[in-house]
């Protein structure tokens, strides 16, 4: 595994469960 | 013929059952295979930019016509589209939202008993000893009845889980909208990201085999799959292998969201709703598809076989391969069984959807009760589901799944998109998405969904056409025995169609005479 790979591993990691948690926080805030 | 429409009861179930919609085998089977054959790492652009521009904004189109559809009482595609366009022809184009869930049922639900088999087979230790692919290619053949040898003589254990597939799925149908798919996504879902975690988990910690070559642990696996060849954007190819992997992940150009967004509240939102089922379907296809079965072939394996097996096709990463990764990790029976188990949850939480299209035709449209509806569309299934089954070895499936799995959908996907922006117009479906929306969708959206998708779609449309269609119609790759069985095969799906049309034909006069009665 190169340093590039780990770089869009992170990447595209964080952006699903950043986007996933966002969602799953917007939908219990507003119930 | 008015029928009070079913409603999701939750909107935590509404989300899980439109994800689990959306993720089926290719999270798991396909995604991994199409990044490290496309760039690795780098193929994550190409696809991201599409997930932006084609998939999350198709995701909202699909929602907002559905809500649409239901607020009028319709709840399949071929009525909506009535609704976008006033056009005698609108209804049999979106009669494809109703053909292509039901072909592709055809063949669908055999596959997904494969999977509820291969657990229960992992769990008894059927497979294990087998120590090649080779032998497990036969083991599988074997038992789909493609071959008669030592581990199968009959077709019978297939068809047996098969019809115990089939029932489960008309079981949960019959409980209906609430009560039936939402109750099943409520608990599948969940139980499908713990057992996904869990074999994560697994694989990441997997030791190298006795006897392991240099390439073989899970740093080369990961690297297999993520490491970034940047020369590989410069090839089309790989743009089109990735909106092909949006639109085919996301489930849409298949007619089942509308059909599940109908069934939306006049008012609710379709806008964070969406959103929550596209990210849902992201992280089981990137962090958890991208990491569990390529991971381990490359341990057990090595680069070049993975590879190989990478470039055969998702079957033999999901039946030949991992069956093997199974047989030499402690505990196999048990992750073997999670394994397959997952695989069984993601496709039973998308054939249910598959069939739902058609139900709610024949009770909006012909006034059947819930359960009528369900076992006559049932009925029909399993009746074009056999051919499938006793025709296997010769490509009967592969057919279904080129007409209406991907060919259906990517033209109903591109000719909804123009009605939708183009005929019903970007004025008054940029108020129905926004509509009720508990999410501001940014303003480039409309742009977006009038000028890139259309474009774009036709563009993946007519490359994917060029490439596919003249050898698949002129038979090309097609073996002198198999082609009555091919030839067949188009003209059950021939069959389908029309009949549809006829169905949704009938389904609106009625509509209209009902309408003209109670004026």
């Amino acid at each position: 595994m190169t340093l590039a790979g780990w770089i869009f591993l992170a990447l595209a990691w964080g952006f699903v469960l950043g986007l996933a948690g966002y969602c799953v926080f917007r939908t219990f805030r507003d119930g | 013929m008015a029928i009070a429409r079913e409603r999701w009861a939750t909107k935590i179930g509404l989300v899980l059952a439109l994800a689990g919609n959306a993720i089926g085998l290719g999270n798991f089977l396909r995604f991994p295979r199409q990044a490290a054959l496309n760039g690795g790492g780098a193929f994550l652009v190409p696809y991201f930019i599409c997930l932006l521009a084609i998939g999350i904004p198709l995701m909202w189109v699909e929602c907002s016509i559905g809500r649409m559809g239901g607020r009028h009482g319709r709840g399949h595609t071929a009525g909506m589209f009535e609704l976008l366009w006033r056009h005698p022809i609108s209804k049999y184009i979106g009669a494809l939202g109703l053909f292509i869930p039901f072909a592709v049922a055809m063949y669908y639900v055999f596959v997904e008993s494969w999977c509820l088999a291969y657990s229960y087979f992992s769990l008894t230790g059927s497979y294990f000893g087998l120590g090649s692919m080779d032998e497990i290619g036969h083991f599988l053949a074997g038992f789909q009845g493609v071959e008669k040898n030592q581990h199968f003589s009959s077709l019978l254990p297939a068809y047996g889980f098969f019809v115990l597939t089939f029932a489960m799925n008309v079981a949960i149908l019959l409980g209906g909208v609430a009560r039936g798919i939402e109750r099943l996504a409520l608990w599948a879902m969940p139980l499908l990201f713990v057992f996904a975690a869990i074999l994560m988990v697994r694989v990441l910690t997997l030791d190298p085999p006795p006897g392991a070559g240099p390439d073989q642990n899970v740093m080369s696996g990961l690297g297999f799959v993520w490491n970034p060849d940047f020369a590989a954007l410069a090839n089309p190819q790989v743009w089109l292998a990735a909106a092909g992997q949006i639109f085919f992940t996301l489930s849409v150009g298949w007619g089942i969201i509308h059909t599940y967004a109908s069934y939306i509240g006049p008012d609710d939102d379709v806008a964070l709703t969406g959103l929550s089922t596209v990210s849902l379907n992201e992280v089981a296809e990137v962090v958890l598809g991208g990491t569990i079965a390529l991971t381990a072939s490359v341990v057990f394996f090595g680069v070049v076989q993975a590879q190989a097996i990478a470039g055969q096709g998702s079957f033999d990463l999901g039946f030949h391969a991992m069956p093997l990764v199974m047989e030499q990790i402690p505990g196999g029976r048990i992750f073997g069984a999670m394994w397959f188990l997952l695989l069984f949850f993601a496709g039973v939480t998308s054939s249910v959807a598959l069939m739902q299209p058609t139900i709610a035709m024949l009770r909006e449209d012909f006034g059947l009760t819930r359960n009528n509806a369900v076992l006559v569309t049932a009925g029909l299934l399993f009746l074009c589901a056999n051919p499938v089954i006793f025709f296997l070895g010769h490509g009967f499936m592969d057919q279904l799944d080129f007409w209406a799995g991907s060919f259906g959908l990517l033209l109903f996907g591109f000719l909804e998109i123009v009605v939708f922006a183009w005929v019903f117009g970007m004025t008054r479906g940029w108020a129905e998405i926004t509509h009720g929306a508990r999410l501001r969708i940014p303003g480039i959206f409309r742009f977006v969904i009038q000028w890139v998708m259309p474009l774009g779609m036709g563009a993946i449309l007519l490359s994917w056409s060029a490439t596919n269609l003249l050898p698949e119609l002129t038979l090309e790759k097609v073996a002198e025995i198999d082609r009555p069985y091919v030839l067949g095969a188009r003209l059950l799906l021939v069959a389908v169609l029309v009949g549809y049309w006829v169905a949704v034909r009938t389904g609106s006069r009625r509509r209209a005479a009902a309408a003209e009665g109670a004026a």
